[in-house]
């Protein structure tokens, strides 16, 4: 990572975990709050296909920080999605793939399929399947509004989101701050439905890219990073270092595929 | 009978007269009277509280599981068709108080920290009044059990797993095809610990189970039978019968084998068969692990009865040879105006059997009591007690056939102990005692 790129992330965070400042009292309706939300998600969203090479880092209290690199494919038609790991070693083949809302996993060492639920640790590392994923925020759920707050130079709307009865979704309530001006994520707070605090997840960098399917731009998160409030020493940090939009192979999201991959 | 009445009257107007004495005696005799008490409600405690507790988590009075196998290699813990099984039960069986379903199953329990290994129950919570009965709910709502994908945990299961009502933990398992399968549940209570029983059991709605073990509807883990109070001692019969009338309605049974279901997976993955057979057994059965302790106990309970009576022995021995030597001279005028020897006996033992009466009355008085102060009290137990107790408090239970039973165990003992010092008075000469100084 570069020196000025170093700086800005520290400034983006410094500015995001002092918590910002008061909120003001314009309230925003459920009505605007739903359009904003899907705003967030129309803005990643580029109605094709999706390959994207992944950096992952967990750092955990009095352990070694281990490293993944992983390839994610996606399918915005039919909500396909799958990830592979390249690297470690250790970790070669091994990887997930969601048929039918169904999570699945793949271990060459054992050659099994498990199958898992959306609170899945991907990897072992503190993030989740949907955090690779499309963003489906309006979809999965409903906004409360929690008004305006500033953070850093950024004007943030703050939400509740609550998710929608019947959904598997990693974390049942998610507190979100949205840039006003941009409609770029920049934190999220994600709790248990007892009120605890399980994750705080950050957005420091976006970055666009033309979509041939869209006809036109879309954002991703180039960096996230993910703390950990239970294990409290413990982060996860998300690099994309590059996204492919052109179509995939249509006999990719199989498990034959995945496993192939293996041998 | 008149002479009976003579002797009984002297033994009390001596008792009186030794009142100092009686009344030393007869504390002592009290106070093993109310050890005698306590142990016996201690060891009644646990067995009552293991019946209804492990009545009520883990197994009816009869069960009637078994094992589905897909192929000869892979078994599954599970009843298909339960209703057309349930209705058999029914049928044979007039005992029957209520039935209830349970799903049965094992499996890892994660949460966000750390993970438990588990015993999973499926329940039907609007189904199992004595369910709600039994347990002490700590936080969070019971009924919301009913709800898919909610758990029930234990407190010492809450403090492993670092959670709270309303987190969220992940429960993985085997199907019964061997695919491994997780569903996340939503915790909904918690309740007090209830010994070694709620160490590993968690509880699930069935659907829950069902679909963590990717199940069809009509199929459930073990049909417990609840029987009616006065049929719950004989089970052998009944289950004995059961077999019979399950094989009459063309189910295939498993040889009767007095283990807990989890025993017998490897027995039944070793058996050339697939498909379904049924299994019979009773709560003992699905307990026998535990029962060691219940044995134990009992054998503790009887080295230290058998103790205490020798102690009631020695002393009250030990006071009639005092006393037939203080009373020597007066044993020698009684004889001397006209009392026959067996009376002598007689008088002495009575004396000792009211003293033992007397003692032993107070003692289980004393011991009820104390035993109602304790429960009362709620003492809080450590937990390697609980384990055995199966209970988070100490709780004794008295029973009034108890109590009569160690009355009269004090009082016969006491008056046979004095029977042999009674012999030796009885044998003086009355010149010889009248002529007795010291």
């Amino acid at each position: 990572m570069q020196r000025r790129t170093l700086v800005r992330s520290f400034l983006f965070f410094a500015a995001l975990s002092a918590g910002g400042l008061p909120r003001s009292a314009s309230a925003a309706s459920k009505a605007e709050l739903i359009e904003l939300l899907k705003g967030v998600d129309d803005r990643q969203r580029n109605q094709g296909d999706w390959r994207s090479n992944v950096y992952i880092e967990q750092k955990e209290k009095d352990k070694v920080a281990v490293v993944y690199d992983a390839l994610v494919f996606r399918r915005s038609a039919d909500q396909r999605f799958m990830i592979l790991f390249t690297k470690p070693k250790a970790s070669q083949g091994q990887g997930y793939l969601r048929v039918d809302q169904n999570l699945w996993f793949y271990d060459p060492a054992v050659g099994k399929w498990e199958r898992r639920t959306e609170r899945e640790r991907i990897g072992g590392t503190n993030s989740r399947r949907s955090d690779f994923d499309e963003s489906r925020l309006a979809e999965e759920y409903d906004p409360e509004d929690n008004g305006e707050e500033k953070l850093g130079v950024y004007t943030a709307q703050v939400m509740t989101l609550k998710g929608k009865p019947g959904l598997d979704l990693a974390f049942p309530v998610v507190k979100l701050w949205v840039d006003k001006a941009t409609k770029n994520e920049l934190k999220r707070q994600e709790f248990a439905l007892s009120g605890r605090l399980l994750r705080t997840s950050y957005y420091p960098k976006w970055q666009k890219i033309y979509s041939e399917s869209r006809k036109g731009d879309i954002w991703y998160p180039q960096e996230i990073r993910f703390y950990d409030e239970v294990e409290k020493q413990n982060s996860t940090l998300i690099l994309i270092k590059s996204v492919d939009l052109k179509p995939l192979e249509a006999n990719l999201f199989t498990k034959a595929w995945l496993e192939s991959k293996a041998r | 009978m008149s002479s009976l009445l003579v002797d009984f009257r002297i033994a009390w107007l001596s008792l009186l007269e030794h009142r100092r004495r009686a009344f030393f005696l007869g504390a002592a005799v009290a106070a093993v009277t109310a050890l005698l008490v306590l142990l016996n409600g201690l060891s009644a405690g646990i067995r009552v509280t293991l019946i209804d507790t492990a009545t009520t988590l883990s197994t009816g009075h009869l069960n009637v599981g078994g094992f589905f196998k897909v192929t000869s290699g892979q078994a599954g813990p599970v009843v298909v068709d339960y209703e057309k099984v349930r209705e058999t039960v029914v049928k044979a069986m007039p005992e029957l108080d209520f039935t209830v379903e349970r799903g049965r199953g094992w499996g890892k329990v994660v949460s966000d920290t750390t993970a438990i290994q588990a015993g999973i129950g499926g329940i039907d919570i609007q189904r199992e009044g004595s369910f709600k009965s039994v347990l002490r709910i700590k936080s969070g709502n019971l009924d919301e059990l009913s709800q898919p994908n909610t758990i029930l945990l234990f407190e010492a299961q809450v403090k492993k797993l670092k959670v709270k009502v309303g987190d969220a933990i992940t429960i993985s398992a085997q199907t019964t095809r061997g695919v491994a399968n997780t569903i996340d549940c939503r915790v909904v209570a918690v309740a007090e610990d209830v010994g070694l029983l709620s160490q590993w059991n968690v509880f699930v709605s069935n659907d829950s189970l069902r679909a963590l073990y990717q199940l069809r509807p009509g199929t459930t883990g073990a049909i417990q039978i609840h029987l009616k109070p006065r049929f719950q001692k004989d089970l052998g019969p009944l289950a004995a019968r059961l077999r019979s009338s399950l094989e009459k309605a063309g189910y295939r049974l498993m040889a009767p084998d007095p283990r807990p279901f989890w025993m017998k997976f490897e027995t039944v993955t070793r058996e050339d068969w697939t498909g379904q057979k049924l299994d019979v057994t009773s709560w003992e059965d699905e307990l026998s692990f535990m029962m060691w302790t219940l044995s134990a106990l009992n054998g503790i309970s009887l080295v230290l009865m058998v103790i205490l009576v020798a102690i009631v022995i020695t002393g009250i021995m030990n006071t009639m040879w005092i006393a037939i030597r203080e009373r020597t001279r007066e044993i020698g005028t009684l004889r001397a105006i006209g009392m026959q020897r067996g009376s002598v006996v007689r008088m002495f033992l009575w004396e000792s059997f009211l003293l033992g009466v007397f003692g032993a009355v107070a003692g289980a008085v004393v011991g009820a009591m104390t035993a109602g102060v304790l429960n009362s009290a709620h003492i809080h137990v450590p937990l390697s007690v609980q384990l055995f107790l199966m209970s988070d408090t100490l709780k004794l239970s008295v029973l009034p056939s108890a109590l009569g039973g160690a009355i009269l165990l004090i009082s016969i003992v006491t008056g046979l102990a004095a029977l042999y010092p009674a012999l030796r008075a009885a044998r003086l000469k009355p010149v010889d005692a009248m002529s007795h100084f010291g």
